[in-house]
């Protein structure tokens, strides 16, 4: 609380007094509540946090009971397709359909399994979330540095290292190593240029991508097409238009004429609009969209958690004085690299006087020394003088 | 923040989702008990002697039962119920979080070969030199790997400090005595008397008083008075704890010598003490959330925000982050420049000068008010202040 200036009616301070009283006693006694409400806000930046091993979760539970649902129905149609059967083809027939059902049990148990270590780590992202305050806030902090840095291995493929940091910390259940594994082998394959992984991870996802109106799986086969064009295939990439581009044509006809002339044009053409179809650098392009592609899938940011931040603390720090020649070793912006990240980022805006003395006011009881007269003064006073 | 109901919902989630896996292992059971049934049924039919039911009849009867149980249509039940508390879980979560926190994020040339050398450089500060090594191989940063060997020492010397050996730290600080001389620390002499109370403690009352000659007299010039202290120890050796000096022996300036040892290795590196990767994410995570908002307000407008050369709100963070002295005209709310500095009134109030000119209306001798408090001040009064 503000100390009351001098000369105060006791009506205020009467007030103030009841205020005090009524008010519910705090958890957090001594931190203040702009300190609070600073934590909360930056908690609810983690959407991604909660979000991601929910998804994934999600994603088994849905598996699961597609699986169920498949082998139930195919043992009550294996039963009712059974029309007259001897009396051994009878037992054959049922005994065919017991074990069926028992395999089915079994793959229920692992997957319940599987659904309850993911409701676990889930939980447990909810009770870091729960576990932030006053008291830890820097080792929390730490560790909130540290998943930002495996995210941004994650999503650059730096595998290794996303799991040796992981691991250093304990933090496993905090990061999402498992999901990317998952995009890893996709985007090898796509690194190899070979498209199957990335198809069949079409099809696992294949509602949602659709929901989404993912252009991603027509993009695949569209560069299937172009490899097969390139390998002079051509009936055979006919063939594949016909059986997997065709189904496209209603939402994508300008892109699929395009790629269809290349039949005329061949790999070696001069013609730049169907060069470019031919380039490795379309692998890439497909990579990258793979990821875009995944991310959305999970309710990922699609920029690397750590590039977000950055650029948001890079425009809090900037300054014009940043770039002079006194600026202090402190600020990351007296360094080159983090100039150049700030470079095409606007500065920030101040709306009221600040002093950077505490610092040196700290260290030395309160007091400062005028640089240009060599003068001593105690740094309460140094504010008061500063009016604004 | 309150996670209450988020847990709750949660909770609702993996209730269901028990519920729908003992259910569809339910339905599971009851299938294969009605087949084993079925099957014992006909096969009991061939054993026995007796007229019984035709195996045909019997699969008949349990195709009706099967239908009769519909197990398709008990776990679409049970799912339906599991699929709401999952839709209703992430609504609640895109309520009470930021769903996307990109939405600030100026899509600009963002060099990534710059950002793995601010990473790798991180994790060498920071003494992860394992993981910075495995870092700097997985993204072919190899140019980083020199800042290593900085950092390398003076974890050895922190390393040591904590099993309580100067040996690291004092060699440190010997070699660089000019330079942290220059820098006016007195670490030095700090790690010595921590050295010689070491001795002292340990009661080899000699070895200290040798100690003390052999590496004090270089400071006598400056802190005598220091050092007078120190010696006057030497009467308590043995029962230290007693004596005036026993704050000496606290184990707090262990730690505190230790971090302001990395103070002054970072400083004669030429590096920040704090890791400005650190620093600038900290600062991000404060400053986010405004940026956020301000998204919103500006709704739509991505074309603007990605030109904006200066924000236009100020963003809240904390004085940590504080790296500079501002001064912002309390009449003008412009930012004081080289073209338009601060200046000090007679009265001690500050403007900028461009406000001072205009309320003078541009004459230097024409008196004008203060606009903070009642005296008369005029521009040629006024004086530069320097921050």
């Amino acid at each position: 609380m503000e100390p009351l200036p001098n000369g105060n009616s006791t009506v205020t301070n009467a007030t103030t007094a009841s205020a005090t009283a009524t008010s519910l006693p705090s958890l957090h006694a001594g931190v203040p509540s702009s300190k609070l409400s600073q934590l909360t806000e930056s908690l609810k930046l983690e959407h991604q946090f909660l979000r991601v091993p929910f998804e994934h979760y999600k994603k088994t539970i849905r598996a699961n009971h597609r699986a169920v649902e498949k082998e139930v129905s195919a043992v009550m149609s294996g039963l009712s397709d059974a029309g007259d059967l001897s009396q051994d083809d009878a037992v054959q027939h049922l005994n065919s359909l017991v074990s069926r059902l028992q395999g089915l049990k079994r793959k229920l148990e692992d997957g319940s399994r599987a659904e309850n270590l993911q409701a676990q780590r889930c939980r447990a992202r909810l009770d870091h979330l729960e576990s932030a305050d006053a008291d830890n806030i820097s080792e929390w902090n730490n560790t909130r540095l540290k998943r930002i840095l495996v995210d941004y291995m994650l999503r650059m493929s730096y595998y290794d290292t996303a799991t040796k940091l992981a691991e250093s910390s304990s933090i496993q259940d905090l990061v999402d190593i498992e999901i990317f594994y998952e995009a890893k082998k996709v985007i090898d394959a796509l690194r190899n240029k070979e498209v199957a992984p990335a198809l069949a991870w079409c099809a696992d996802n294949k509602s949602r991508l659709k929901k989404a109106k993912s252009k991603f799986e027509f993009q695949l086969r569209l560069q299937e097409f172009i490899e097969l064009v390139r390998s002079d295939n051509n009936v055979r990439a006919v063939m594949y238009a016909r059986k997997y581009l065709a189904p496209w044509a209603a939402t994508y006809m300008k892109e699929l004429q395009k790629v269809f002339a290349t039949l005329a044009f061949t790999s070696n053409t001069g013609c730049e609009i169907y060069k470019v179809l031919f380039e490795p650098k379309q692998w890439d392009y497909l990579m990258d969209q793979f990821k875009q592609e995944f991310c959305r899938l999970y309710g990922m940011t699609l920029e690397p958690l750590l590039n977000i931040y950055l650029q948001a603390g890079l425009s809090a720090l900037k300054t014009p004085f940043c770039y002079e020649d006194d600026c202090t070793k402190e600020d990351p912006l007296s360094q080159e690299s983090f100039r150049k990240l700030a470079m095409p980022l606007p500065f920030s805006k101040q709306h009221h006087s600040k002093l950077a003395l505490e610092e040196m006011a700290t260290n030395n009881n309160g007091k400062i020394t005028c640089p240009r007269t060599g003068l001593v003064y105690n740094y309460t006073e140094v504010t008061k003088a500063y009016i604004s | 923040m309150d996670l209450n109901n988020i847990k709750d919902a949660f909770d609702r989630v993996t209730k269901k989702q028990k519920v729908s896996s003992s259910k569809s292992q339910e339905v599971v059971e009851q299938m294969s008990q009605e087949i084993e049934q079925a099957l014992s049924g006909i096969q009991s039919a061939t054993n026995s002697t007796f007229p019984q039911p035709d195996h045909n009849l019997i699969l008949t009867e349990l195709k009706a039962k099967l239908k009769e149980i519909a197990p398709l249509g008990q776990l679409e039940g049970t799912q339906k119920e599991l699929n709401l508390a999952l839709s209703k879980y992430i609504k609640l979560l895109e309520k009470h979080f930021n769903p996307d926190i990109s939405r600030s994020y100026r899509n600009v040339d963002f060099d990534l070969h710059t950002i793995n050398q601010i990473i790798a450089s991180h994790f060498y500060r920071e003494g992860m030199f394992d993981i910075g090594d495995c870092f700097v191989n997985e993204a072919h940063e190899e140019s980083v790997v020199d800042r290593k060997t900085h950092f390398l020492e003076m974890y050895q010397i922190l390393e040591s400090m904590k099993s309580r050996d100067l040996g690291p730290a004092l060699k440190w600080a010997t070699t660089n005595h000019e330079k942290l001389r220059q820098n006016g620390s007195d670490i030095e002499l700090k790690l010595h008397r921590l050295q010689f109370m070491e001795i002292l403690q340990h009661g080899r009352r000699d070895e200290a008083l040798k100690y003390a000659r052999a590496y004090f007299s270089p400071f006598a010039n400056q802190h005598l008075p220091e050092i007078q202290k120190l010696m006057a120890c030497l009467l308590w050796a043995g029962k230290l704890e007693s004596s005036p000096y026993s704050e000496l022996l606290s184990p707090t300036h262990w730690a505190k010598l230790a971090h302001e040892l990395a103070q002054q290795f970072c400083n004669l590196l030429g590096e920040s003490y704090q890791s400005p990767l650190s620093v600038t994410i900290a600062a991000g995570v404060q400053g986010l959330p405004t940026l956020l908002k301000l998204m919103n307000v500006m709704n739509g407008k991505k074309n603007e925000w990605q030109s904006m050369k200066q924000l236009p709100v100020p963003i809240d963070i904390d004085q940590e982050f504080q790296f500079h002295s501002i001064f912002v005209c309390p009449v003008s709310r412009d930012q004081a420049s080289e073209e338009n500095p601060p200046m000090l009134m007679s009265c001690g109030h500050v403007l900028c000068k461009q406000s001072i000119t205009k309320l003078s209306k541009n004459n230097s001798t024409r008196p004008f008010k203060c606009p903070y408090c009642p005296t008369e001040v005029e521009v040629g009064q006024c004086r530069r202040l320097y921050f």
